[in-house]
C-alpha cells in the first residue's frame, strides 16, 4: 500500500520476563544530582520563608513591588532598589480544581492550586500555591486567603514552609 | 555561602530520579543466549545488501529489511582501529591505560568494539594485526557483552 506506513508487530514482555531474567537486560541509574544557585533575590526570599515572612523587592522606577523578589526590573531595565516585607495574606487571582495527583492518581477531594496575589504587592504579583480548608464549591476568584505556616522546626527555607492557604474570615 | 556583597545566597540541592532498563531485543536475545550457553558469536546476514551484522541485528540499517538469516561468526578477525585510554569515564587517571579494539570478525562486514587485552606498548600495536576473542568461562557468563573478556593479539 503506497503511502501507508508498514505496521511492525512489537514483542510484548511481561514484568516476570524481566525480573526472572528470561530476557537479557541492561539497567542503568544515572546520578543526576544538581545544585541550583538561587542568586540574591531567591536566596533571601527562601531564607525569609524559613523565618515565616514574605519579602518582596521594590523598583523605584515603576514603583512596582515584586514577589517573588528579583534584583532586576524587567520593565525599567534597571536594578531594583529596596527590600519590602509583606503580610502573609492575599487574594485568589486564579485557581484550579485538580482531581488527579502529580503522578496521575485519582483524588476524591480535589487539590486547589491557586495563584495568590499578595497584599501589598503590585497587581498581578503573586505566587502559585495551594488552598485548603475550603469546599471546592466555595472557592472564588478574588477571595481573601491567609498563609498557614509549618511549625518553625519543620521549615527548611522552601516554598513549602507555607503548608497551605486558607480563607481569611471576616 | 556568602557572595562579595556579603549577602547570603544558597544553592538548591536536588536529584532527578531516573532508572532505565534496556532489553537486548529479538536479535540481541539470540546473540547473548548463544554467547552465554555455547560461547559462540551469532550474526545476521542481509539478503538484499549482503551486509553481515555482528552482534546479530533484527533489521538491516541500510535497507530496513528484516534479517532472518543467521550466520555463525568465527571468534577471530582483524584489528581495524584501536585507542588507548588514560582516563576513565569520570576523567580520572587510570593506573593502567586501557586499550580498546575495533575488530572486523571473520565473515562479518561490521566492526566490533571491545577491549584489547595484551596491547603492551602502544607504539607496537599495528592496524591489520590478527586478533582472537577471549571468552569468560561458562560459569561466569551472564548473557552480557562482558562475557567476552576482549581480544588478544595473535
Amino acid at each position: 500500500m503506497k503511502g501507508q506506513p508498514e505496521v511492525v508487530q512489537g514483542t510484548s514482555l511481561r514484568e516476570a520476563d524481566l525480573k526472572g531474567g528470561r530476557v537479557f537486560t541492561v539497567s542503568y541509574v544515572p546520578k543526576l544530582h544538581y545544585a541550583w544557585d538561587m542568586g540574591e533575590a531567591m536566596g533571601r526570599y527562601l531564607q525569609e520563608l524559613g523565618q515565616g515572612r514574605l519579602i518582596a523587592r521594590r523598583c523605584r522606577g515603576c514603583q512596582r513591588v515584586m514577589i517573588p523578589p528579583r534584583m532586576f526590573c524587567e520593565r525599567c531595565f534597571r536594578p531594583t532598589d529596596d527590600w519590602v516585607f509583606l503580610k502573609d495574606t492575599g487574594r485568589v487571582n486564579t485557581f484550579s480544581l485538580c482531581y488527579v495527583s502529580w503522578d496521575v492518581r485519582r483524588l476524591r477531594r480535589p487539590e486547589i492550586p491557586a495563584v495568590i496575589e499578595i497584599d501589598g504587592a503590585s497587581p498581578g504579583m503573586g505566587i502559585l500555591h495551594v488552598i485548603r480548608k475550603v469546599s471546592p464549591k466555595q472557592v472564588r476568584v478574588g477571595m481573601s486567603v491567609q498563609a498557614v505556616w509549618k511549625p518553625r522546626s519543620q521549615r527548611t527555607g522552601s516554598i513549602t514552609d507555607i503548608a497551605y492557604w486558607k480563607p481569611l474570615k471576616g | 555561602m556568602r557572595n562579595s556583597k556579603n549577602i547570603e545566597t544558597r544553592a538548591w540541592l536536588g536529584e532527578i530520579p531516573l532508572k532505565s532498563l534496556y532489553t537486548a531485543g529479538l536479535a540481541g536475545q539470540i546473540f547473548f543466549e548463544t554467547l552465554k550457553e555455547r560461547g559462540e558469536l551469532v550474526g545476521t546476514r542481509c539478503g538484499a545488501c549482503s551486509q553481515v551484522y555482528v552482534p546479530a541485528r533484527h533489521f538491516c540499517e541500510r535497507c530496513f529489511a528484516e534479517l532472518t538469516e543467521r550466520v555463525k561468526i568465527k571468534p577471530e578477525g582483524t584489528l581495524k582501529s584501536f585507542t588507548f585510554c588514560f582516563v576513565d569515564q569520570d576523567d580520572k587517571q587510570l593506573e593502567q591505560p586501557m586499550a580498546l579494539a575495533l575488530v572486523q570478525l571473520e565473515g562479518a562486514t561490521t566492526f566490533f568494539l571491545h577491549r584489547l587485552l595484551n596491547a603492551g606498548d602502544p607504539a607496537r600495536v599495528r592496524i591489520g594485526s590478527r586478533v582472537r576473542m577471549i571468552l569468560k568461562p561458562k560459569a561466569k557468563r551472564s548473557g552480557s557483552i562482558l562475557d567476552i573478556e576482549g581480544f588478544r593479539l595473535v
